[in-house]
């Protein structure tokens, strides 16, 4: 997957020369969403704190109609999702694109950071209507009316340029998978986000159908959005940082066809043994559960090619951050289709388990993943190195326990309100069981999010540094556990 | 294989699953309309569903993101037991003789967007209109659900009520409220128009109307009772 290491010392000078000039080029946006990414991310995790402390205690700040949790969760989905996850999704494609493509961002750069700066004003907007009040309840579509056509025009602006690259390139015939992934995921949330939101927001009345089109729109943004991103990033970072490539182009091959393929199918489910007409949840149940090939598929490679170099997992902040993120792959896959299959997922329906399912995707796996790229691109563009190896540290931990905490306690709060509704015992009686039961859960929810909140402040704070171009200067990468030795050569460019 | 062949292998993988699951269904969904009941068969007149939603306390009920922990959903035996919870349907009785039916596409027919619900952390509403107490009590429970049950983790909507000074005699509107509950000597909590829809809206969920020609077991508490 990599480029054939260059023979003479000219021409390794040519090809960093290259890799710098591509850099530059898209140096401006990149940096642009990822400040603006975290910013969001860091709002995301503390309304993440605020929502489960309500769902516990609602009396807590009670004099505030405008944070109550039926506000409070949807904006903080809101904010994970398109004021962190959408952001830094399209900085790290773009700049993956720009490198394997190896062609500077030309045109359209100044029309990138306007559609980054109406993106952010716009999810402003969007997550402040939904706290005063003008939430449209259709779930990870809440803001109004008015944000979509905005955001899609947005998302176009930085779509289409990598599209152009994908076409621009040098393209040798065979399957390059990470470019593959990014340019899919482009094309993916195109059509996935128009078709959900017409379908919601301009045809007349879609009553319950409504409902499965959007747990079919959440899948979807999870399934062939956030996974495409997370797994072109493994696919290209992991080869890169081990010096190994990529053990099977068989198995990545089949790993990404057959993720397009189910990918579609899936979501409606969500709603099973509701008033969809059957088929739709079984076949949304079916591919759920048939999802675990491509999952195991990519597990298997990424786990061949790492194979025997685990050390560099120790010392290097990005394949730590993306050997775990793809790690958590598999277990979203499982956490899928425990939820889908009618046998699992008729107790963990409309349960915390399905909360668990998003944050297993979109920070377990997708964030991690990307939080790796961060660590590896931002000192390529900023020109200085990460500060603090103990900052990257703690970030990483406090990621990794908080958001399995999360995860774990999610699923298992689940299982727990599961079995409380199908409890016989329960049948002539109220809530209270259900509702005291599954608090200590939330509470641990709680904990778990503020433990995030103070890892992303953190993260927040070196990024800022790094940006503001106080890194430190050196041409040795920061890393964990050795000396920064200055003169160690650069092991990769 | 080369970008085409590449660029029409998504649009065909995706475009598959987008026309039968989203295109094909929502079209289709376009023609269905209210079916009249047969007096002779069913026993009844009119339509089913019978009524449109109450749109202007559906909204409140959207705005405040109620949706998250209340699902309107009632699943068939064989997935949950919703069907036997006391009061989640026409029969109020701690052990129904028959179970609730589950929902169907028809009875969420003139809604812009169904609101099946996020989780389930609060009971089902999808027939809280049979289980509602009085509409004084409804606003008491909304106003502080704790008043209610003390363990409730439901968010009080003080929000959607005035505390206003009497002037006067007291408003025959003010809730009745416990003594820790209540506001300070001299106030009154009175219900906002937007409260007032919220509760029609909730007193009004029904979605257990009897389907047309299955009336033998569906219809058959309704028909009994009253």
């Amino acid at each position: 997957m990599q480029t054939t290491p260059a023979t003479s010392d000219a021409d390794l000078q040519a090809d960093n020369l290259r890799r710098a000039a591509i850099d530059k080029s898209v140096k401006g946006p990149v940096l642009f969403l990822f400040t603006n990414g975290a910013f969001w991310l860091m709002l995301s995790t503390l309304l993440g704190v605020l929502a489960a402390i309500k769902l516990v205690e609602p009396t807590f700040l009670a004099g505030c109609p405008y944070i109550s949790y039926g506000r409070l969760q949807p904006a903080h989905i809101n904010a994970l999702v398109y004021g962190w996850g959408l952001q830094a999704a399209l900085g790290v494609m773009l700049w993956i694109m720009a490198r394997r493509s190896g062609q500077e961002l030309r045109t359209g750069k100044s029309l990138m950071l306007v559609a980054g700066v109406f993106w952010n004003i716009t999810i402003t907007f969007g997550v402040l209507a939904i706290l005063m009040g003008k939430s449209t309840s259709i779930e990870w579509l809440e803001m109004p009316k008015f944000v979509w056509p905005v955001l899609l025009g947005c998302f176009l602006c930085y779509a289409w340029p990598i599209a152009r690259m994908f076409g621009r390139a040098f393209r040798p015939e065979g399957f390059m998978v990470s470019t593959w992934y990014i340019l899919a995921a482009c094309f993916w949330f195109t059509w996935i986000f128009i078709t959900a939101n017409v379908a919601l927001h301009c045809l007349p009345s879609l009553g319950a159908l409504g409902a499965g089109i959007d747990a079919w729109y959440i899948h979807g943004v999870i399934l062939l959005f956030f996974v495409p991103v997370g797994v072109g990033a493994a696919y290209y970072f992991i080869p890169k940082i081990t010096g190994k490539p990529i053990a099977s182009a068989q198995l990545a091959s089949a790993g990404f066809w057959t993720l397009a393929i189910l990918g579609g199918w899936t979501g409606m489910q969500k709603y099973m043994g509701g008033p969809l007409p059957a088929w739709m949840s079984a076949v949304g149940a079916c591919t759920g559960v048939l999802l675990l090939i491509p999952v195991g598929l990519v597990g298997l490679n990424h786990h061949l090619t790492t194979l025997g170099k685990h050390s560099a997992v120790a010392t290097s902040p990005t394949l730590r951050f993306v050997f775990f993120g793809a790690l958590f792959y598999p277990v979203s896959g499982l956490i899928l289709a425990l939820n889908s299959a009618f046998w699992t997922g008729a107790g963990l329906q409309f349960t915390q388990s399905w909360y668990s399912f998003q944050m297993v995707s979109v920070y377990g796996f997708f964030s991690m993943c990307v939080f790796g790229a961060i660590y590896y691109i931002v000192p390529r563009l900023s020109g200085c190195e990460w500060l603090s190896v103990r900052l990257i540290r703690n970030h990483f931990w406090f990621s990794v326990y908080g958001v399995g905490t999360i995860v774990i306690m999610s699923l298992v709060a689940g299982w727990q309100q599961g079995a409380d509704l199908n409890n016989p015992e329960h049948w002539d009686q109220n809530f209270m069981n259900h509702v005291i039961n599954s608090r200590p859960y939330v509470v641990s929810r709680a904990v778990a999010w503020a433990l995030i909140s103070f890892s992303n402040f953190m993260f927040l704070i070196h990024l800022l540094l790094m940006v503001a171009g106080l890194g430190r200067r050196s041409s040795a990468p920061t890393l964990l556990y050795s000396e920064h030795d200055d003169h160690a050569s650069p092991a990769h460019a | 294989m080369n970008f085409r062949t590449f660029i029409l292998g998504l649009a065909a993988s995706f475009g598959l699953p987008w026309l039968c699951l989203i295109v094909l269904p929502a079209m289709k969904y376009q023609q269905l309309t209210p079916v009249a009941y047969d007096k002779e068969k069913d026993g009844l007149d009119g339509f089913y569903p019978p009524a449109p939603v109450n749109g202007q306390g559906q909204l409140v009920y959207i705005r405040e993101g109620c949706n998250q922990c209340h699902t309107q959903m009632i699943r068939p035996s064989q997935l949950g037991l919703d069907g036997w919870y006391k009061g989640w349907g026409q029969d109020q009785e701690g052990r129904p003789t028959v179970a609730v039916r589950p929902n169907v596409l028809r009875d969420y027919l003139g809604e812009k967007y169904a609101l099946l619900g996020v989780q389930r952390i609060g009971p089902d509403l999808a027939n809280y209109g049979w289980r509602a107490p009085e509409a004084s009590k409804l606003h008491q429970h909304l106003y502080a659900p704790r008043s209610v049950s003390d363990w409730s983790s439901m968010p009080a909507y003080t929000g959607l009520y005035k505390l206003q000074k009497i002037q006067g005699p007291a408003s025959n509107r003010a809730l009745n409220l416990p003594k820790k509950f209540a506001p300070p000597a001299g106030y009154e909590v009175v219900p906002t128009p937007e409260a007032d829809r919220l509760v029609e809206y909730l007193l009004s969920l029904k979605k257990d109307h009897p389907i047309p020609g299955q009336s033998a077991v569906a219809a058959a508490p309704a028909a009994a009772k009253k």
